[in-house]
């Protein structure tokens, strides 16, 4: 961080700038001008907080891909179908249960083993040909994706979050001042709240577990230098099994989330995939807090995008993306191959 | 047979005395580690120079410097009088500089005819040509010149991967001398021939024409003090110790720290 | 990766001497075709298997001479159709500007070219394995960009309406007419694409895939060639974008969605992408099940849409069980038949 600030003054100080706007921008009351300018600031607040929860699950969904990818580069194009397949097992269980929570457990469980076969019995076998597991997985993912549909058919399903979760939540934060003078806090779903507290926890607990850990000595040892590891005696396929099983589970869980909060039908798994690899591209190829970054800018700016200029929102993505490659081929925090 | 073009068609025209190649306090860091520091180094026009020292004293990654498979963290490296040091690869090796590799790096999949082909279109134009050779063009009869003088003419369609090791390592010398080279870096070009195969080398080094120069990385001192004019002695990322290869056989330090380290 | 056979120059039978006999067979019976098969096969499979091939032949041109899997082929063919569409005629009188044929063909060309480089420019800065997602990031960005504007793509419902231009008194998009089209585009490309693979150009570019380490140090500027790849794979794709148009009468998102994306890569995959005409043999193939396993499935008492199931366990069994596609399998078979015939010589192939 102080390496950084050292060798690119020019470019903490931008950031630190925009960073400081931001922030200004959602705490302090807006005047009337202001308002005039950028419309109401409830839509503004709105379209920060549904990009920071939409960068939550982002980050749920490509903490896993990118994990997966930075020790052992496996291209997991399946990820997508993990989602999905998660969120239709999550829905099945909580319908039949009556348990919104129990559904994580489980899908956990089942996602995580589909995860142990998908690394056991393809990319164990056709170890060090990236290009071969990569099409494997296209593969997987368009028999997946057949089989969901062949199952749930082709309506959206929605999930709903437990009494607890449901109806709004006051944040301390001003959205506007009525004309009597009275200060209207804003008022943001519950249930959204709480997948971006989830994801936050999730993502310390992985930045704690992966730099604290001997576990995560392991795994990150593992992304550095594979035949050492290998060499030093330790059972590398262990490592390997747990950190996709974990990947995998993630992004099941990560599909319960998102059939909570938006909705589960065909094509989504794909959507999910796409915004995995963009995130991943923009924030760094197996870096978690790369993720975390990757996903805040993309939730950002597509619902930023979707408030202010409906029709050129993916273009804000893409644009993103096309930038960052073109100037940081390695991504936002990523290291050079 | 002619081994190499007469570099007087060089493009560049540019003087033909005075340095090849002038290194000045080139260092090279991976992380925290310093693979090489502050080399100073001269070569002339048309010197044969050789550059000894154990594993790791950073001889490979002078050479990497060198050629631009890496940019150097610090310090300047002229070719021919000219500031190369931030210019990719490719802009040197158009500037008369070539190399080999340690570990023979060559187009599997393709001929030996091809691998040439390809070494004497890179320094020369159409690169990008959409054409098929004729069968009289001048590139396709200086390749197989060059096969000719590394005597793997009744190999020319074979695949690379199918090449014994010490062909590959001919082949690795065609390459080098494909186009008009000025300087070339041979990376331990002996390593792992037999006797007969290295006195070959040996007879194919000394027979290059005069102007062409070279820096000769090599294990075998019987080699290296064969085939240069000077020496230079590498230990640790620095450069220990230069001199005529009669003044570093002779010295003491240089014995105590070879033997000593043993080889390989 | 085994490479495209190699001619080589010296003593040399005439070249029409050195055309195999299977290959007289098979241009005799694509030429003769409209005499016996019907309109549904000239126009329908044998026409969809041109056009596919040649988009997957472009992607085959990357991945099997250049290591670069580029899954950007098929929204170069798109952005090819969609410009025909802007610059030509359509049913969208509003955006369709109705330039004549011979300005709006070279426009959509180049601009698909233009947009392939631009792509390629920016895959081509990471390696490997990188490039498969960021083409089909970017593959997907064009798809969700080409399904919101509507001032230039004309969003969801694209463009109807788009055909091929009456030259020579011929209604190109009649069965015959079509087919012979389609059929000569195919060959040309493959062509081509044949001769380039020998040429300075191909030659440097199959070098890059080996070894671009010591492709530089040869004196090649790697990342412009690896470019230049892509600009010329554009012109292919581009070619069979042009020609999916004018086959379907009309472009929408949907002709270069993921689904599309990936079928591009599965064909190039199946057919093989060691060879040029492995992209045909797989583009065969595909529009082969696309067309006659819903009959199939309904045979069995199964929905005709499960026939996505059947391409999918398709790919999955050829990139199992042989990384060299459908021509990878021939081959073994053809090898160990020999072997079989000749115990003596014992050698491989």
């Amino acid at each position: 961080m102080q390496g950084f600030i050292r060798r690119n003054p020019i470019w903490s100080l931008l950031i630190a700038l925009v960073v400081a706007v931001l922030l200004w921008l959602i705490f302090a009351p807006w005047t009337d001008e202001m308002e005039e300018l950028l419309g109401r600031k409830r839509i503004f607040l709105n379209a920060i907080f549904g990009g920071i929860t939409l960068g939550a699950l982002y980050f749920l969904v490509a903490s896993g891909f990118t994990l997966i990818f930075g020790l052992m580069r496996n291209v997991n194009l399946a990820h997508g179908s993990l989602y999905l397949l998660g969120g239709y097992i999550g829905f099945e269980v909580s319908e039949r249960t009556g348990s919104w929570f129990l559904a994580f457990p489980v899908v956990f469980v089942v996602v995580a083993i589909v995860g142990i076969i998908l690394q056991n019995q393809v990319f164990r076998r056709m170890e060090g040909e990236e290009l071969r597991q990569t099409m494997v997985t296209i593969g997987l993912s368009v028999v997946i994706a057949d089989l969901m549909l062949w199952t749930w058919g082709g309506q959206s399903y929605t999930i709903y979050a437990p009494d607890m979760l449901f109806g709004p939540m006051t944040l301390p934060i001003i959205s506007g001042v009525r004309s009597s003078g009275e200060i209207i806090y804003l008022k943001y779903p519950a249930v959204r709240m709480a997948i971006l507290f989830a994801a936050i926890v999730i993502g310390v607990a992985m930045w704690v577990v992966l730099n604290k850990t001997r576990l995560g000595m392991l795994v990150r040892a593992g992304v550095d230098d594979r035949e050492m590891l290998a060499a030093s005696g330790v059972r590398i396929q262990y490592v390997f099994l747990a950190v996709f099983a974990f990947g995998a589970g993630l992004a099941g869980m990560a599909g319960i989330v998102g059939g909570t909060f938006q909705s589960l039908s065909p094509g989504e798994d794909t959507r999910f995939l796409l915004a995995s690899l963009v995130v991943v591209i923009v924030g760094g190829m197996g870096s978690i807090p790369g993720a975390a970054l990757g996903a805040l800018i993309i939730g950002l700016s597509e619902q930023l995008g979707l408030v202010y200029a409906p029709t050129y929102s993916v273009v804000f993505t893409f644009l993103i993306m096309a930038v960052v490659l073109a100037f940081r081929p390695q991504g936002l925090l990523g290291e050079r191959q | 047979m002619t081994l190499v073009e007469d570099s007087s068609a060089d493009r560049l025209g540019s003087v033909s005395s005075g340095n090849a190649l002038e290194l000045r306090g080139v260092t090279k860091m991976f992380g925290a580690l310093a693979a090489i520091s502050d080399i100073t180094l001269t070569v002339a026009s048309g010197e044969r120079r050789a550059v000894l020292g154990s594993n790791g004293a950073g001889k490979t990654t002078l050479f990497n410097c060198v050629t631009g498979d890496f940019l150097p963290t610090s310090g300047t490296i002229r070719l021919f009088g000219e500031d190369v040091s931030r210019f990719p690869a490719y802009e040197r090796i158009r500037r008369g500089l070539r190399r080999t590799y340690q570990i023979s790096l060559l187009f599997n999949g393709l001929t030996v005819a091809d691998n040439v082909y390809l070494a004497c279109r890179g320094v020369s134009r159409g690169r990008f040509s959409f054409l098929r050779p004729r069968e009289n063009d001048a590139l396709l009869t200086r390749a197989d010149e060059l096969i000719e003088a590394v005597h793997l003419s009744p190999w020319r369609d074979t695949a690379v991967a199918n090449l014994s090791y010490g062909q590959q390592r001919q082949l690795e010398i065609a390459l080098a001398l494909a186009g008009a080279p000025r300087i070339i870096l041979f990376d331990e070009p002996a390593a792992g021939l037999s006797p007969t195969e290295r006195s070959e080398l040996v007879a194919i080094l000394n027979g290059l024409p005069g102007h062409i120069g070279y820096i000769i990385i090599e294990h075998d001192m019987d080699v290296a003090l064969r085939v240069a004019e000077s020496v230079t002695m590498m230990h640790n990322g620095l450069v220990f110790k230069e001199g005529t290869p009669e003044e570093i056989e002779n010295d003491q330090e240089v014995q105590e720290l070879y033997l000593g380290d043993g080889h390989e | 990766m085994a490479l495209a056979e190699r001619p080589r120059p010296g003593v040399q039978p005439l070249w029409i001497e050195r055309i195999p006999a299977a290959w007289w067979a098979l241009a005799l019976i694509l030429l003769t075709m409209p005499a016996w098969a019907n309109n549904f096969i000239l126009f329908q499979v044998m026409g969809w298997t041109f056009i596919l091939g040649m988009i997957a032949l472009s992607l085959m041109f990357l991945a099997g001479y250049g290591g670069m899997v580029s899954l950007i082929q098929m929204s170069v063919a798109a952005m090819a159709g969609y410009m025909m569409a802007i610059f030509g005629n359509s049913g969208m009188g509003d955006i369709s500007m109705g330039l004549p044929w011979w300005l709006y063909l070279p426009i959509a060309i180049v601009i698909a070219a233009i947009f392939g480089t631009i792509v390629g420019a920016l895959a081509v800065r990471t390696e490997g394995i990188y490039t498969i997602m960021i083409t089909l990031a970017i593959a997907a960005a064009f798809f969700y960009f080409t399904r919101q504007n509507y001032t230039i793509f004309n969003g969801y419902s694209g463009f109807n309406l788009v055909v091929p231009p009456e030259l020579f008194g011929v209604d190109w998009r009649q069965p015959m007419p079509f087919y012979y089209l389609t059929l000569g585009c195919a060959v040309i490309c493959y062509a081509v694409v044949v001769y380039v693979s020998r040429a300075p150009f191909g030659l440097a570019l199959q070098g890059v895939r080996d070894n671009p380490r010591r492709m530089a140090a040869l004196g090649f500027n790697v990342t412009a060639h690896r470019i230049a790849a892509y600009t010329f794979a554009s012109v292919i794709a581009a070619i069979g974008g042009i020609l999916l148009v004018w086959q379907n009468a009309q472009i929408a998102p949907g002709t270069a969605g993921i689904p599309a994306v990936i079928d591009i890569l599965v064909i190039a995959v199946v057919g093989g992408i060691s060879r040029p005409i492995g992209p045909f043999i797989g583009a065969l193939i595909y529009v082969l099940l696309r067309t006659f396993s819903p009959d199939v499935l309904l045979a069995f008492g199964l929905s005709g849409e499960r026939f996505k199931l059947l391409i999918g366990l398709g790919f999955l069994a050829v990139v199992f069980f042989s990384p060299d596609g459908v021509l990878g399998l021939w081959e073994r078979w053809k090898s160990r038949r020999d072997r079989r015939r000749d115990p003596l010589t014992g050698a491989d192939e």
